[in-house]
């Protein structure tokens, strides 16, 4: 959990997109893991599979896949954010400080997972929507999504303890549709305008 | 009862039908409209199966059949048919491969089919997820920049907005964590219903706003509604039609789903639907201001659209009678807003803009598509004689009944700026203007249906509503009211 709180810190303040790639893939991984660790009690199979299915898609088939879109397209290394480096991670620390004012609120001992969870889950959250709102690139906004759902998948681990398969199921489905749907789009981006800066769509107004 | 799993396989089966090259647009789109009248007798069979029993259910209970689910499977099967029926004719000389549309477009029923059949609220916030994923392209047909980054705002906005929707439907799963095991019962309405009494008030009250901000992103409900202009102005007029008259009402189902489960956790504080109708008047006024400073014609009418899903909004929110009222405003909103995007569609191909100040004289062009676009403007704008306006007065009557004078003169004046903005613009489509006009145009077996029917229906409706409509929309709302402790806050 500190390692993933340290993670997000991380990407907030990188300023290359490659390295920015690897985190959020390593990132990725991370509550899959968590979650074997955790539950060697009762482990079965298909549970087994399930995490490995997550993980693979997660932590190797999208940065594949955002690689060569970086590639395809190529962009800069730099992310020409909206918002400085430094605010980012003053950001950072003030959505950790949020994020333990509302587990506070949220947080029940029926909850399975424990505080930190909730703390956890709901910082990434805020770091996926801040990385999205404050980021130029489409690619940039596609990991913003990513790292949200990364919180999202957290936060049903802690809160809803021993989770429905069927809600895990529908988490994995979102990442994977909406990424690859993204990364369709951000590919007929690039070809309509030769760049994949988003601050330029901005012909539609009123 | 398998009935229920015949709307999702059908169009299903059609759109990969679709994807088969048979070369030529004409084929192509004979077999869309096949495929979607197949599929809304389907739901006609449904329906005629259902009649009569209170809750039909499928083999794992994971579909679910009930009176409100009827209303809109009924509605959707309208604005289908009526927006295919006009897909013919607007892409009839279009060059590109159709296929690929036809293929979304038949998909993005069982998409929405399936939102509305579920009972499990996860299956219906992946409905949800679907027609995001699957609309997004259908607003990208026309190849352009702009069509793109309406687009692009369209997935990134509502894909963030559906996270949220997620978020709200864990916590809201998470409040009943101490009543028994946690199983894959936990997450159908039906259980739902009957155990949220006893669900923690503040995970839900969170619960609840996570829902909001998530699908009112996909309703269009102001401040969330900022993709909506440019996917509606961007996408062809049959899309454009079938977003403001269906897609934004199955992301309002989503919510008015979740309303009453809310509304029995708190005991009935009121405090769900007060929110929902604080934000349907925000949404009605700023709205409303929009459309007066409007160009383009397809933009004021995704405008008008947040207006009317904001009007819904404040309906549901004063509940009782008003929840039928705006059950009966989504009614005539599916049937005016297509039908005003038809003819503004077709216009716009005639003049090849939209911007109102060049299209005028519009009479002498055809005298149908005028007919079209005036009447549907003035129903949209809710005069007299049209239906909508029998189902905003009901709306205003409840507000009046229940005291709530804030939310009347709101709702009067977001109502009124919006009749003033859309009735001014549209008397110039008529007169004035000196510029030369297109040549005359002859109106198509499918354009006359998809233009008088709407019409008839809405002046019908204005002035006599039959027993059997009043019948089927009660007990769609029957199920709200009946679920909210106390009939209404």
């Amino acid at each position: 959990m500190i390692i993933f709180l340290l993670v997000n810190m991380f990407v907030l303040g990188m300023s290359r997109l490659r390295t920015l790639i690897r985190l959020t893939a390593f990132q990725s991984m991370l509550p899959g893991l968590y979650l074997l660790l955790e539950s060697r009690g009762h482990i079965t199979p298909f549970f087994v599979a399930f995490a490995a299915v997550t993980m693979i898609i997660k932590g190797i088939v999208f940065p594949i896949l955002l690689f060569k879109a970086i590639e395809r397209a190529k962009v800069k290394t730099e992310l020409e954010p909206y918002v400085g480096y430094g605010l980012s991670l003053l950001f950072g620390l003030a959505a950790a400080g949020l994020s333990i004012w509302i587990s506070g609120l949220l947080y029940s001992p029926a909850n399975t997972g424990g505080r930190l969870n909730i703390i956890v889950a709901m910082m990434t959250i805020f770091t996926g929507l801040f990385i999205l709102m404050s980021r130029k690139k489409a690619i940039t906004q596609v990991l913003g999504y990513i790292i949200l759902e990364n919180g999202i998948y957290l936060l049903g681990m802690a809160m809803v303890g021993g989770m429905p398969l069927l809600l895990e199921a529908g988490i994995l489905l979102d990442v994977f549709v909406g990424v690859f749907i993204m990364g369709i789009a951000v590919f007929h981006i690039n070809r309509q305008f030769d760049h994949i800066d988003v601050n330029e769509l901005n012909r539609l107004k009123g | 009862m398998i009935w229920l799993y015949l709307p999702l396989g059908l169009p299903v089966f059609f759109a990969l039908i679709c994807l088969i090259p048979f070369n030529g647009t004409r084929r192509t789109l004979a077999l869309l409209f096949v495929g979607i009248a197949i599929s809304v007798s389907s739901i006609a069979v449904l329906i005629g199966k259902y009649e009569g029993a209170v809750l039909a259910i499928s083999g794992n209970s994971w579909l679910f059949l009930d009176g409100f689910s009827v209303f809109h499977l009924a509605v959707m099967s309208g604005v289908y048919l009526l927006s295919s029926l006009f897909a013919l004719s607007y892409f009839r000389n279009h060059d590109d491969d159709l296929r690929r549309f036809a293929f979304l477009w038949n998909l993005s029923f069982a998409a929405m089919a399936l939102v509305i059949l579920s009972n499990n609220v996860v299956l219906m916030w992946i409905g949800i997820e679907a027609t995001t994923v699957i609309t997004a392209f259908m607003i990208y047909t026309n190849r352009t920049g702009v069509a793109l980054e309406a687009m692009w705002k369209y997935l990134i906005i509502c894909s963030v907005g559906v996270a949220f929707a997620f978020i709200g439907t864990i916590l809201f799963i998470s409040a009943g964590s101490g009543l028994g095991e946690p199983s894959s019962g936990m997450l159908l309405w039906t259980w739902l219903r009957v155990n949220s009494v006893g669900f923690k008030p503040v995970l839900v009250k969170a619960a609840f706003i996570f829902l909001l901000i998530g699908y009112g992103t996909k309703a269009g409900i102001a401040p969330m509604h900022t993709w909506l202009p440019d996917a509606h102005s961007q996408a062809p007029a049959p899309v454009s039609a079938l977003f403001s008259g269906f897609l934004l009402n199955t992301a309002l189902y989503c919510i008015y789903r979740f309303l009453p489960l809310t509304e029995r956790a708190l005991g009935g504080t009121g405090w769900a639907a007060g929110i929902l109708s604080g934000f349907g008047l925000f949404s009605l006024i700023l709205a409303g201001g929009f459309i007066l400073f409007q160009r383009d014609l397809k933009r004021m009418l995704a405008y008008s659209s947040i207006e009317h899903i904001g009007i819904m909004c404040v309906g549901m929110g004063l509940g009782g009678a008003g929840v039928f009222a705006s059950l009966f405003h989504a009614l005539n909103h599916g049937l005016a807003k297509p039908l005003a995007f038809f003819s503004a569609g077709r216009f716009g191909q005639i003049y090849g803009t939209y911007d109102m100040d060049r299209i005028h004289n519009t009479g002498e062009v055809s005298k149908l598509l005028t007919a079209g676009l005036f009447g549907s403007l003035l129903a949209l704008s809710g005069a007299a004689p049209f239906a909508m306006f029998l189902s905003e007065l009901g709306i205003v009557r409840r507000a009046v009944e229940g005291g709530k004078w804030a939310v009347l003169v709101l709702l009067l004046l977001g109502a009124t700026i919006a009749f003033v903005g859309i009735i001014g613009r549209s008397l110039s489509f008529i007169f004035k203007g000196s510029d030369p006009v297109p040549s005359k145009v002859k109106a198509s077996f499918p354009e006359v249906v998809v233009t008088l029917l709407p019409l008839a229906i809405l002046l019908i409706l204005g002035v006599f509503m039959p027993p059997f409509l009043k019948d089927f929309i009660g007990r769609a709302a029957a199920i709200v009211t009946g679920s909210m402790p106390g009939g209404a806050p």
